[in-house]
């Protein structure tokens, strides 16, 4: 088979982090004691060299400005901004694991090659308009990460969240696949664009309609939408925290540029009706997630809760749905990359490696270590929404947009749901900062020995240098990278 | 080449300077912090002095914008925003106002700060970043983003450097100026949408063509907002709160400058851009303004903890403004122009005074007190003399203030005009009563004999360095009482602007042969 230099460039960067996952269980196979530990090193390197190989292959074809397909692949523009943005997020990730190398020793060759594994789903995922295809990536990025969630053998509750995320995903799974074959029975074609012209733009089938219905469930659970989101907080609690940040972060936003492509290609004609019960489930998952989220005395559970009402602030970008609307949420996903990763490097930077992080445990710890404390209040205020951190931007364009098509009372919906949001997200500052550590607290910091934990610290300083960065010039990646990726979806559609 | 520079980007090097500055200063504040706080002084004199020296040489008919700065910032999707920066007849004092506060609180409070002194400096630096953009900032959305930028330096100054309640008390500050400063974006971009521009002239314009009840709804997104920054009765619980648990820096600022962006909103942005909505809800404004003025002398007059008075003399004090502001008249708003400055002078002084006491006693009750005037005499000089600014004494700045309001008020033709300044004039008596009554029992009669009472703990009397704080804020309070023309110069003919867009029926200024100004007012 002869393959040209496009339908090359356009596979490349699947390949790359593949070749990477392969060849991680190999390097981890001979671990013998003495040299373990050159092994992992070597481990390590292999995967950073794989993802930020893929990572300049991916920046080098966006400036390029070329966009290969290769039969059902479309390497197009939004495909570059998903792998680029996958790719960021599973390096950060990848840098924060490190550390936990030495404090717990479980990291095996295994967790890296699962974490490449799903990462070149994710790619697939966000670069394909076939429905067999889309379903593929689907589960090469799920199945990795329901391994990768019960990854610490020795926690109980790691089990418990491996399994459960893999049961409901697996229902998921199903319904996405049962979508893809009604959408065939009524159109009979797979990929989006032809279902998207045969379904015109007249009444809709309802065979059609339920097909779609079902398609978009399996995304929504993705993006841990309620009423889908049950699974949520326990699967991050049980995941390690790198793991947690990852799937909090590339997981839900390859299911939102999946869902962009399937809304603005695959049915402009059920995608209209189809708003309203986006709208609602929007508005449930901001009141469930804040509402829920201030409850909780466990960070990472507060932070699964809060990725629920963030999924809720990017489906109202859907809502409103116009071309400005889907370059503001692929801005919002840049700003919660950042935000959301430095939250969870957090846990990895400060050791807190137990069964459960409350925010008693972070009590004082920001006068110990400043630049870590400064960065990461950055990425909560911009969780939080605050000028001038990136994740302002993100809502103000996507509350812009609803305004001005008309959702005033969505907007107001959604700046209630960022106040109640401050309120939780400032907990973590107020701890890190106003409190003093408890008695216990602190003899127990002092039996255990000081965890230095450099890189996963490192992630944070660049988290929240980055917030700051998106959050002083929004213009230049706004422009620059993802309104020309969302045109690229947008002009798609009729 | 440098001074070229810095002339052309004047404003920008005074509103970023102090940030920039704090920032370079959190590496030394753990281990110097004494050299901290000492750099971190240098710079905001330094900040007052570049202000005061470029921003008092405005030509004296140039009463525009000056040292205008604009440029396109980011135009991305839709609406563009602009970065642009000016100083005008309205911000002017106000920010020579801020630039004096600050290094004044920083010497103020020189020791008060025991933990990390260093690093509250340069928060307390960041915070005056905050506080001159949003003066200075001319586009909306550019001033939004500084009017936000300024929660959350004052957040962590309460929350970490605080008394016992300070958690809740940060959260509950931060909490209540985000709910309406939230609601007021969705109608800054519904605005911003229509109008295609954040530039407030522009937005006038789409607001003049829109039906009555969206021109209400949105004055009332912004009044919203303001109001609580005010802070208006109801709106004003978190005040308390925040003032009794602040550090005495933080409630310096917080009451001589925070307090004043709420009024000045109103002044620069909802009034003029919601005219007809404005005239509609002036009475409302007013009223509430009226009952604050009572309700806070009442409240501060049943305080047992002399902070807590002060700061519900400040929800008194502000009525007065707001009232000023909702007369729609030239000299009552031009009262409230100088209120504003009053206010931030002699309550930000009360607040350093009573953080003296403080420092010195470790309580604030007015109870564990008694006969103070007998161990300090200079603090108690001093101590009276800003409470005789604050209650409004003639010849000191707070009587020209709230005289020009009061007046305003009366002559502003409606009916309620005349009801509520005689409403407003009770709280003037009021005021008498509750600082008078503290400063009785707090500084005369026998000394409290108490063993433990604060007055048994006052060993010395103020040092040079409060003084030296205290001494410019005397000579202030004088001025402004004497020669209020020269606060007042500047802002006329902008507020006479700001009115004059208006078109709400107004009544031809009374003849006023007692003052000056009301001769040269030709609204």
């Amino acid at each position: 088979m002869n393959l040209t230099a496009g339908e090359i460039s356009a596979i490349m960067p699947l390949v790359i982090p593949a070749l990477g996952a392969c060849l991680l269980p190999i390097a981890a196979l001979d671990s013998d004691r003495d040299t373990v530990k050159w092994i992992r090193a070597a481990m390590f390197f292999i995967a950073l060299f794989a993802l930020t190989g893929g990572f300049f292959y991916l920046t080098r074809l966006w400036a390029s400005g070329a966009q290969p397909s290769f039969g059902a692949l479309h390497m197009d523009r939004l495909a570059q901004f998903g792998g680029i943005f996958v790719l960021v997020t599973a390096s950060l990730a990848v840098l924060q694991l490190w550390d936990h190398l030495h404090q717990e020793g479980w990291v095996k060759g295994e967790t890296l090659s699962l974490l490449l594994f799903s990462v070149t789903g994710m790619i697939l995922f966000a670069a394909t308009a076939n429905l067999v295809l889309l379903f593929l990536a689907l589960e090469l990025l799920s199945l990795p990460l329901y391994a990768l969630t019960a990854t610490i053998r020795t926690r109980e509750r790691a089990m418990e969240g491996g399994m459960k995320y893999f049961l409901t995903g697996a229902v998921a799974s199903a319904c996405f696949l049962m979508g893809s074959v009604l959408l065939y029975g009524a159109t009979g074609s797979l990929d989006l664009t032809v279902i998207g012209a045969r379904l015109g733009a007249g009444a809709v089938d309802p065979i059609a309609l339920a097909g779609a219905a079902l398609l978009l469930l399996g995304l929504l659970f993705k993006m841990s939408v309620v009423p889908f989101h049950q699974w949520t907080p326990d699967v991050y609690d049980a995941a390690p925290h790198p793991i947690s940040g990852f799937m909090s972060v590339a997981t839900k936003g390859v299911a939102v540029l999946a869902l962009m492509r399937v809304m603005a290609v695959g049915m402009p004609a059920v995608g209209v009706p189809m708003r309203s019960a986006l709208a609602v489930l929007a508005v449930l998952s901001l009141v469930l997630g804040n509402l829920a989220a201030l409850a909780q005395t466990s960070v990472k559970r507060m932070l699964a809760y809060s990725s629920i009402s963030h999924a809720g602030y990017l489906l109202l970008g859907f809502v409103a749905g116009t071309p400005a609307a889907y370059a503001g949420i692929l801005f919002y996903l840049l700003a919660y990359l950042a935000m959301n990763m430095g939250a969870f490097g957090l846990l990895s930077a400060l050791g807190l490696v137990g069964d459960e992080v409350g925010f008693d445990q972070l009590k004082g710890l920001g006068w110990k270590r400043p630049g870590l404390g400064i960065a990461v209040s950055l990425c909560l205020f911009s969780l939080a929404g605050l000028p001038p951190m990136a994740g302002f931007y993100g809502k103000y364009m996507i509350f812009k947009e609803l305004i001005l098509t008309g959702h005033v009372s969505l907007a107001v919906v959604g700046v209630l749901a960022s106040l109640v949001s401050v309120y939780y997200y400032l907990g973590i500052p107020v701890a890190l900062f106003m409190g003093k550590p408890s008695r216990q607290a602190e003899r127990e910091a002092a039996e255990r020995p000081a965890v230095l934990a450099p890189l996963a610290g490192a992630t944070v300083l660049i988290c929240g240098f980055l917030v700051l960065v998106l959050g002083l010039m929004p213009g230049t990646v706004l422009d620059g990278f993802a309104r020309r990726a969302a045109e690229e979806t947008v002009r798609l559609m009729p | 080449m440098i001074t070229a520079w810095i002339d052309s980007h004047l404003l920008s090097f005074i509103v970023f300077a102090p940030m920039l500055w704090g920032l370079a200063l959190l590496p030394l504040s753990r281990s110097q912090a004494s050299l901290a706080k000492l750099l971190g002084l240098l710079g905001a004199c330094g900040i007052l002095v570049v202000a005061a020296i470029q921003l008092l040489h405005l030509p004296a008919d140039a009463m525009g914008q000056v040292y205008a700065e604009r440029f396109p910032w980011f135009t991305a999707v839709g609406i563009p925003v602009d970065y642009h920066l000016a100083v005008d007849g309205l911000n002017l004092w106000l920010v020579l106002l801020t630039a004096f506060l600050v290094p004044v609180t920083l010497l103020g409070t020189w020791n008060s700060i025991k933990e990390r002194p260093g690093t509250a400096v340069a928060l307390f630096l960041m915070l005056e970043t905050g506080m001159l953009g949003a003066l200075v900032a001319q586009d909306l959305l550019l001033f939004y983003l500084f009017w936000e930028a300024m929660l959350l330096p004052m957040y962590f100054l309460i929350g970490i450097w605080g008394g016992d309640e300070r958690q809740y008390a940060a959260t509950k500050f931060i909490l209540f100026t985000l709910s309406g400063s939230l609601l007021w974006l969705v109608a800054l971009l519904y605005l911003g949408g229509k109008a295609g521009s954040f530039a407030p002239g522009v937005m006038a314009m789409a607001v003049a063509g829109m039906p009555a009840g969206v021109q209400s709804t949105l004055f009332l997104a912004f009044a919203l907002a303001f109001a609580i920054k005010v802070p208006l009765f109801p709106l004003h619980t978190w005040l308390p709160d925040a003032h009794t648990q602040a550090p005495t820096g933080g409630s310096v600022l917080l009451a001589g400058v925070l307090l004043k962006l709420g009024s000045y909103g109103f002044l620069r942005f909802a009034l003029p851009m919601f005219p007809d909505a404005a005239a509609r809800f002036a009475l409302l404004l007013a009223a509430l303004s009226a009952v604050a003025i009572v309700y806070g002398a009442l409240v501060a007059m049943a305080q047992t903890d002399i902070k807590k008075l002060v700061a519900y003399s400040s929800v008194s004090h502000m009525g007065f403004i707001m009232l000023g502001i909702a007369s729609m008249t030239v000299i009552g708003t031009q009262g409230a122009m100088l209120q504003m400055l009053n206010h931030g002078i002699s309550t930000g002084a009360l607040f350093l005074l009573v953080g003296m006491l403080y420092d010195r006693a470790h309580t604030r009750r007015i109870a564990d007190f008694g006969g103070v005037a007998l161990k300090m005499p200079i603090f108690t000089t001093f101590f009276l003399l800003v409470t005789l600014s604050s209650i409004g004494l003639p010849l000191t700045n707070g009587f020209a203030g709230e005289f020009l309001i009061l007046n305003g008020t009366y002559g502003s033709g409606f009916a309620w005009g005349r009801a509520l300044a005689c409403v407003a004039t009770l709280g003037v008596l009021l005021s008498a009563v509750y600082m008078l009554w503290m400063v009785k029992r707090v500084f005369w009669g026998p000394a409290n004999a108490g063993e433990d009472s604060g007055t048994a703990r006052l060993q010395d009397d103020l040092n040079p360095r409060e003084i030296a704080v205290m001494l410019p804020i005397v000579v202030l309070i004088f001025w402004m009482g004497l020669h209020p023309q020269t606060f007042l110069a500047q802002s006329e003919r902008q507020v006479a602007q700001a009115l004059a867009v208006s078109r709400a029926p107004r009544p031809p200024a009374p003849a006023f042969p007692g003052l000056a100004l009301a001769a040269e007012v030709k609204p």
